[in-house]
């Protein structure tokens, strides 16, 4: 997983400039794809493109060794601050699940 | 130079199956008019946000010019999502205080009922970042506040009785309202079980779809309402940019710009109509505007504070929850209900006739906040 940083403020999604300093964001690194749910919902009403998903869960996750949150569409249901990674990204999804204990 | 509200007008919110776009905009824009004849319009702001996605209509602005006489003035359509009503209010005030303009008609619309709710999620959408993965993961509007509820209940003592709580509120407020969407009584008890939307927010939770229209004129010539602070702010397009999930900062710096411009703050202000799109948003916004303290929002619910009889009545028009939510019409409903309480004539009149009345208008995820203050002179 990509983040971009400037200024202490980290994000996956690329944007051009920094508000704070207004340079160009250049600094990106690697972090793992795993993290914490931050919070979720499950959405049982969904827009046409998505009804046959419903209901489904979608939770914003705090990615382990970064500031920076992702949003994710999960096929499970979750609790916040459960431990969570990576499974696919289908379509520009990131689809996560839970991490499984052995 | 100071701006004046002269005239306000909205049609019934709700179901206008048989009334085209175009009829609600120019019924609400007539009533207003005719209570401002005196004035001559110099230009008309429009604000809409599907006009053209789900009504097959632009041109509002010139449509409306050429309809009711106004000649060749100049008009726009102003877009901000939920908040196209209070950008259209913004450009109008802005307009008049540049000189260029001594009277301008602001009219706010929206006619969604005609499509299925998945069509309008669809739609909805369209006012968050959809080039994202957030997008891809089946985001929604309410989902999004749906999380920031989760949250909110996970940081605080706050629970779904809560929220339910505010709803209520918003709700019988409404019952008073001619104008209002839902005129139907609802009990506690019914709001917690409702149909579940988007956990933790359920029917009552969210706002209706909505046909409806509301207009203002307003001038610099003098009038018994003057517009004391107009101030708008951005904020994140996409939630996983959030730096605080619990915090919508363009709320916050549009209202305390408001309140600097006017030379007021937050204990001063008389009656408040907030966007409630959800009743998490009200939730947040009180917090942000500075009502009460930041995660204890939900206190002042629980104690009523937030009643007509309340120390801070918020929504006494029934909000977007109950009075309705025709997306563009929205921000100048708002003023209609907060001129009717300055005049002493309004759905849940306060005891004490208000003198200082704030309205906030959001739109998209926390993208656009607008906040404006006017005093009954």
């Amino acid at each position: 997983m990509k983040v971009y940083e400037c200024c202490g403020v980290e994000s996956v999604t690329k944007k051009v400039y920094c508000s704070t300093c207004r340079q160009e964001i250049k600094n990106e690194r690697e972090v793992p794809d795993e993290g914490t749910v931050y919070s979720y919902t499950v959405i049982h009403i969904a827009p046409a493109d998505y009804a046959h998903l419903a209901p489904y869960t979608v939770a914003l996750v705090q990615l382990k060794d970064s500031t920076a949150k992702l949003t994710v569409r999960i096929q499970e249901s979750v609790q916040i601050g459960d431990p969570v990674q990576l499974d696919q990204i289908a379509d520009g999804t990131y689809i996560y699940q839970k991490v499984r204990t052995a | 130079m100071s701006v004046y509200v002269h005239s306000v007008s909205m049609t019934k919110f709700g179901n206008s199956e048989n009334t085209s776009l175009k009829d609600l905009m120019l019924a609400a824009s007539r009533e207003a008019l005719e209570e401002a004849r005196e004035l001559k319009i110099d230009a008309v702001f429009v604000g809409n946000y599907m006009g053209g996605s789900l009504a097959n209509q632009e041109i509002l602005g010139a449509i409306v010019a050429n309809d009711l006489g106004l000649g060749p003035i100049p008009t726009a359509k102003l877009e901000g999502a939920c908040a196209s009503g209070g950008i259209a209010l913004r450009q109008g005030i802005l307009g008049i205080l540049s000189g260029e303009y001594e009277s301008v008609l602001v009219v706010g619309v929206e006619k969604m009922k005609h499509a299925s709710t998945a069509t309008v999620t669809q739609f909805i959408n369209s006012a968050m970042d959809q080039t994202t993965n957030e997008r891809y993961a089946g985001l929604t509007f309410p989902g999004f506040f749906g999380v920031v509820a989760n949250r909110y209940f996970y940081e605080t003592g706050a629970n779904k009785s809560h929220l339910a709580k505010l709803a209520l509120k918003n709700r019988e407020n409404a019952l008073q309202n001619p104008l209002a969407q839902f005129r139907k009584p609802a009990t506690l008890e019914e709001i917690m079980n409702a149909r579940m939307i988007t956990d933790p927010l359920g029917l009552f939770d969210c706002s209706p779809i909505t046909d409806g229209a509301a207009a203002v004129v307003l001038s610099r010539k003098p009038s018994d309402i003057k517009i004391l602070a107009s101030a708008q702010a951005s904020g994140p397009t996409m939630m996983q940019d959030a730096i605080d999930l619990l915090s919508l900062p363009a709320i916050r710096i549009s209202g305390q710009q408001a309140y600097e411009k006017a030379g007021v703050s937050p204990e001063d202000i008389d009656v408040v109509e907030i966007h409630d799109c959800f009743s998490m948003t009200e939730m947040l916004a009180i917090e942000e505007l500075g009502f009460f303290p930041k995660l204890e929002g939900w206190l002042a619910i629980e104690q009523g504070k937030t009643c007509v009889n309340g120390e801070k009545p918020v929504n006494t028009s029934g909000g977007l929850l109950s009075r309705g939510h025709p997306i563009g019409a929205t921000g100048v409903a708002q003023f209609y209900q907060l001129v009717l309480q300055l005049r002493g004539h309004a759905p849940n009149q306060l005891e004490k006739q208000p003198r200082l009345a704030l309205a906030q208008n959001l739109g998209g995820t926390g993208s656009y906040s607008v906040v404006h203050i006017l005093e009954r002179v």
